[in-house]
């Protein structure tokens, strides 16, 4: 048996994470796309802040934002990844599988990082809104769970479904109907039993807990089943992706 | 070829792998030695990709064992991988990577330090010092070829897969790589390639194994086996030039019956 040294975990992790965050950086067309969609939706909303509050306008676009990471930004590269076997690749290398994921998830983190400070600059630039620091702290880390859900749902797909072509397919489908359904339901457009559906799916709660985290003195019992409602949807969505995933899509 | 003493550092034991119903590998057994250039040759769905991937520790087989420098691929996975280098068929690089950074990926997880000079070096040496900051899918089939086999080699690992590392190469590039090999060889690494050619297997396989439908049917030096196998009636009768060769014996032994 020949002497073997297995690299470190931090030197693996370092160099995956330079590969990914250099990936994303040389994607940053769909990036910018990711970041701009809330902000435009957020500077075309500007008569309805007086209407409807500005917390409620930003915790919209923030949820549109982390859509978008989770269900665009995040399944398709994953499907892309395992559909060109360079998961397989990086997989005969002497490092854990779960090494490749948390490099991979730490690039969204950072994403849903830029989403909710483009929003809340936006927010502040375009519609003067201005919170509390405890609102902007309390939303950044509601950002992270509501992302936690998309991304759960994004890697659920990923599982369920092989093709990378189909997976982008399906993850327009969803990240439209979540939209769309979540954002005309609570108008009331589309009656009471929609709205009061959409207020418990997945794009419900998650508005709901950004919008009650960025005014703390709202929160009440209804904020915190939300949070619950989305911790589990998270939870549920993550351990179905787990369990789903293949490392190839052959 | 290896001297019969050389170390073992690929072995496979009675592996048995199979997808629900359908069995890929039926208990093969064989070893790699230092030095040494081993064939493993299969028609389509023969059983070679499921042997490779578990040798690459990638699916877990039924029953079996296989040991990377003395390491056991199931128990020992991180250890075993450190000692291999893998060369896959097809491009598995992230293409918004240019050579340069996939290059310092394989260093950093295989824990090889990296500077600027030796990657210039490195670069060098495969003839690709302008490639540095192209992207990998700017690169020629043959220039891949070459980048995908320093990174299989970038850790110096004592056991080398290559799967079907000539397919598209035009014939001075393969030659090229041929020339690559048996300098791997020399410098005692073991190679473990897969190959559709039966030229490229005899011109560098220092000994054969033809699978078929997950056996191994023959192993032994691709001289040995036309030896062995030019009277057998099916090698002669799908002879073509009045002279048998390997792919005469592979034919003959594994059918003329083309495989999905």
């Amino acid at each position: 048996m020949i002497s073997t040294n297995i690299p470190a975990n931090k030197t693996v992790l370092l160099s995956l994470l330079r590969a990914d965050f250099t990936t994303q950086w040389r994607n940053r067309r769909s990036v910018i796309l990711i970041l701009l969609i809330p902000v435009i939706i957020l500077i075309s909303w500007k008569g309805l802040v007086l209407k409807l509050g500005g917390a409620f306008v930003l915790s919209n676009c923030i949820t549109i934002g982390l859509n978008a990471i989770g269900l665009m930004g995040y399944s398709n590269a994953i499907a892309r990844d395992r559909d060109k076997g360079i998961f397989q690749r990086l997989r005969v290398a002497p490092l854990t599988a779960w090494s490749i994921m948390v490099s991979r998830l730490t690039v969204q983190l950072v994403m849903i990082l830029l989403v909710t400070t483009a929003v809340f600059a936006g927010g502040y630039f375009a519609d003067n809104i201005l919170l509390t620091p405890a609102g902007y702290l309390v939303g950044f880390v509601m950002a992270f769970v509501g992302g936690a859900v998309y991304l759960g749902l994004g890697q659920a797909i990923v599982g369920l479904v092989k093709n990378a072509e189909t997976v982008n397919a399906v993850t327009r489908l969803v990240y439209f109907l979540f939209i769309m359904v979540g954002m005309f339901a609570e108008l009331g457009a589309l009656g009471n039993i929609v709205s009061n559906a959409a207020k418990w799916s997945p794009y419900g709660t998650v508005k709901h807990i950004l919008s009650a985290g960025m005014q703390p003195a709202t929160w009440n019992q209804h904020s915190t089943m939300a949070l619950l409602a989305t911790i589990g949807y998270a939870l549920v969505f993550s351990a179905l992706g787990i369990k789903w995933f293949k490392w190839t899509s052959k | 070829m290896a001297h019969p003493l050389a170390a073992i550092v690929l072995q496979v034991e009675d592996l048995h792998v199979s997808y629900g119903n359908f069995t890929a590998v039926r208990n093969i057994s064989f070893d790699v030695r230092a030095g040494e250039i081993f064939g493993l040759l299969g028609p389509n769905g023969a059983g070679k990709t499921s042997t490779l991937s578990a040798v690459e520790g990638l699916l877990q087989p039924q029953s079996g064992r296989v040991t990377v420098a003395g390491y056991d691929v199931k128990e020992k996975p991180l250890h075993a991988r450190a000692n291999l280098g893998v060369q896959l068929q097809a491009t598995n690089f992230q293409p918004e990577l240019t050579v340069a950074e996939i290059l310092q990926l394989y260093a950093g997880i295989h824990g090889v330090p990296l500077t600027k000079e030796k990657l210039q070096q490195i670069l060098a040496s495969i003839k690709l010092e302008d490639a540095a900051k192209k992207r990998f899918g700017q690169l020629s089939g043959g220039q891949q070829q070459r980048v995908s086999l320093i990174i299989a080699m970038i850790h110096n690992p004592q056991l080398v897969l290559l799967d079907e590392p000539t397919t598209g190469l035009d014939p001075q590039s393969r030659r090229q790589l041929w020339e690559r090999m048996e300098g791997l060889r020399d410098n005692n690494h073991a190679i473990l390639l897969t190959t559709h050619s039966m030229e490229e297997a005899e011109a560098v396989c220092d000994r054969i194994a033809i699978i078929d439908h997950g056996k191994i049917i023959a192993i032994d030096t691709p001289q040995t086996l036309i030896d062995t196998h030019r009277h057998d009636p099916e090698v002669i009768s799908v002879s073509r030039k009045g002279k048998i060769t390997l792919e005469d014996v592979f034919i003959g032994l594994t059918g003329r019956t083309v495989r999905s």
